[in-house]
């Protein structure tokens, strides 16, 4: 068996340094790639780094570590099988049976020796089944996906996007924008002639769209299903979709890739 | 030691109490010559009325509102001042009329024999009929005074069971904060045994506080800022170098008295919204000032700011939507409450409080 590594996201000082400890005690032959605190630094270190194990806290700045343990498995790649995962939280604030489907473990903070003994048992014995974990990832994701709490829906909905564009504001209706695209801190809206940025992420766009016309296919794009000519899959079997009247296409992520089976 | 005279009540009550019976001697006089058929013509029984009555009531009623003010007086004492000072206004104001109407005193008294027991008994009972209606007056005042007081007292007591229920709000420990907190203890246990008692010293403290003064009807700055400063400590082991604050309170304010659990949500918002969050170091400042005989407190972090987007933990703008309650409870308009931007990032929070309650 190759070394085994596993990745460690906390952002309390004190409990990731604890947590190294006895893990450290408790299975000496993992190591530990990395301690991160926060959600952000967990995701890019984990796709540098691509270990067999995670443990993600819960409540963390920058992301939760639902939200990261879900943008990883957007960008995960295809031929590394996915990390195992373990939840740690100081608080049951979530239903059990849901992470145990998504999840390899879940513990609840102060972790003791006893518990993290456990854990250590159920990680050895799923990484045995090592072919499994390739075909899991899709599995994982949909459970992720049903995880990471919905924004709240308003009833508000937008009809006109108001973008700056120089020192005027563009009206757009909502009707011709072809989709949103989410970069650092804004998002750029897509029509068939312009394109203009709007100071406000996806994730407070999102409640305001007509979710039967608008469909959010990737964590940082939205688009108007209007738009959509066709989703091709390629040979690797990622997904993408041509639109209507543009050249670029569009990718489509795992999480939302079956809004696209056939009917 | 006498009683002092009720002055105010006087100037405030007499002259209505004066209007009150013009307008019953007038209605006297007209009954006299009308209905009584005493014989004499209005003006004459107009001005034997309104002297008497006049003075019937100065007698009365002056006494009366300086001895007792407006409140009931009570009935011995009233009544005994009702039986010598009626006999007085009579007899004074027959004497004055008289002497206003030129009309010699003989001819008064042989007008008043075409019909004495008719005058007399008609006499008497305006005279009880005055009084009981004065008396009776008197009661509705004291009633509506009571009702007043039972109003306030309604509303005193409505008002400690709002406080109540906002402080039994308050005093839920977020679960996540204790936990959180217990699992870095039991990790400094097995690290630095010295740090992990003084976290659990610290835990204790803030325990203690957060339970009892939730009780407390009163606490003093002292207590709330040590309160702070507990919690505090406690953040600052949970999130390491990423969180430093500092506490100001002058010695000149450390005594005195703030309703408890008004400083420290802020503090907990500030934590929990702005620099838990947050992914860089921040700070975090509380200071207590006087000016204009007003508290100023103020918890200014450097976190988020208030236009970060909503995190997955609402609750703020209950916490915040509680403040505001409370201090409308406890101080009306007197006191405010403001959120503004702090820069380059973060939020100030300011209670400007009397210091009076």
């Amino acid at each position: 068996m190759t070394s085994l590594r596993a990745i460690i996201a906390e952002d309390e000082p004190i409990l990731a340094y604890s947590l190294v400890q006895t893990l450290n005690r408790l299975w000496p032959e993992l190591q530990i790639g990395a301690v991160l605190e926060n959600g952000v630094a967990a995701v890019s270190e984990a796709l540098a780094q691509h270990p067999d194990i995670l443990f993600l806290d819960i409540k963390m700045p920058g992301k939760t570590g639902l939200e990261a343990a879900q943008e990883l498995a957007e960008d995960w790649p295809e031929d590394i099988p996915f990390p195992l995962l373990v939840f740690v939280t100081a608080y049951d604030e979530y239903a059990l049976q849901a992470f145990d489907q998504a999840a390899a473990d879940y513990v609840l903070k102060p972790v003791s020796d006893e518990r993290l003994a456990k854990t250590v048992d159920r990680l050895k014995a799923r990484l045995v089944q090592h072919q499994e974990r390739n075909g899991e990832l899709e599995r994982i994701v949909g459970q992720l996906r049903a995880l990471v709490p919905a924004p709240f829906a308003t009833t508000e909905r937008l009809s006109i996007i108001r973008a700056a564009v120089g020192n005027q504001i563009r009206m757009i209706p909502i009707g011709e924008v072809l989709y949103f695209e989410a970069t650092d801190k804004y998002v750029n809206v897509v029509t068939a002639d312009s394109e203009s940025l709007i100071r406000t992420s996806l994730k407070e766009l999102l409640p305001q769209l007509d979710n039967d016309r608008f469909w959010q296919i990737h964590r940082g794009t939205v688009v108007n299903t209007a738009c959509i000519q066709a989703a091709v899959r390629d040979d690797s079997g990622k997904l993408s979709l041509k639109l209507h009247g543009r050249s670029e296409s569009l990718v489509v992520s795992r999480v939302f890739s079956h809004l696209f089976k056939q009917m | 030691m006498p009683a002092p005279l009720h002055m105010r009540a006087l100037f405030r009550r007499l002259p209505t109490d004066l209007a009150i019976v013009t307008v019953f001697n007038v209605l006297i006089a007209v009954t006299l010559t009308y209905l009584v058929r005493t014989g004499s013509p209005l003006s004459v029984n107009l001005a034997y009325s309104l002297c008497i009555g006049t003075l019937a009531l100065l007698f009365c009623d002056v006494p009366r509102l300086l001895l007792w003010g407006e409140g009931k007086p009570p009935r011995l004492p009233f009544f005994l001042i009702l039986a010598i000072a009626n006999p007085i206004a009579w007899y004074l104001g027959v004497g004055i009329a008289t002497h206003i109407l030129g009309i010699p005193r003989e001819n008064f008294t042989l007008a008043r024999a075409r019909n004495p027991t008719g005058f007399l008994t008609f006499f008497a009972l305006v005279s009880l009929f005055i009084c009981w209606y004065f008396w009776n007056r008197g009661k509705l005042q004291l009633l509506a005074a009571e009702a007043a007081t039972e109003k306030a007292r309604t509303a005193a007591i409505e008002k400690q069971a709002m406080q109540a229920q906002l402080q039994m709000l308050q005093v839920q420990i977020e679960p996540h904060m204790l936990f959180n907190t217990l699992a870095n203890l039991r990790g400094l246990i097995a690290l630095d045994p010295p740090r992990a008692q003084h976290m659990l010293d610290q835990l204790i403290q803030y325990l203690r506080a957060t339970l009892t003064s939730s009780r407390a009807e009163k606490t003093t700055l002292d207590q709330e800022f040590a309160l702070m400063e507990a919690y505090l400590g406690l953040m600052s082991v949970r999130m390491g170098a990423r969180l430093s604050h500092d506490l100001q309170l002058p010695d000149a304010l450390r005594d005195l008295p703030v309703p408890p659990m008004l400083l420290q949500p802020l503090v907990e918002n500030a934590i929990k919204h702005g620099l838990e969050p947050k992914m860089d170091d921040g700070h975090i400042g509380i200071r207590a000032e006087q000016q204009d005989g007003m508290l100023i407190l103020t918890v200014a972090d450097t976190g988020l700011g208030l236009d970060a987007p909503v995190s997955d933990t609402p609750g703020t703008h209950v916490g915040l939507a509680n403040v505001r309650e409370r201090l409308q409870a406890l101080y009306g308009e007197r006191a405010t409450f403001t959120l503004t931007p702090n820069a380059p990032t973060g939020v100030i929070a300011r209670l400007t409080l009397p210091t009076r309650p």
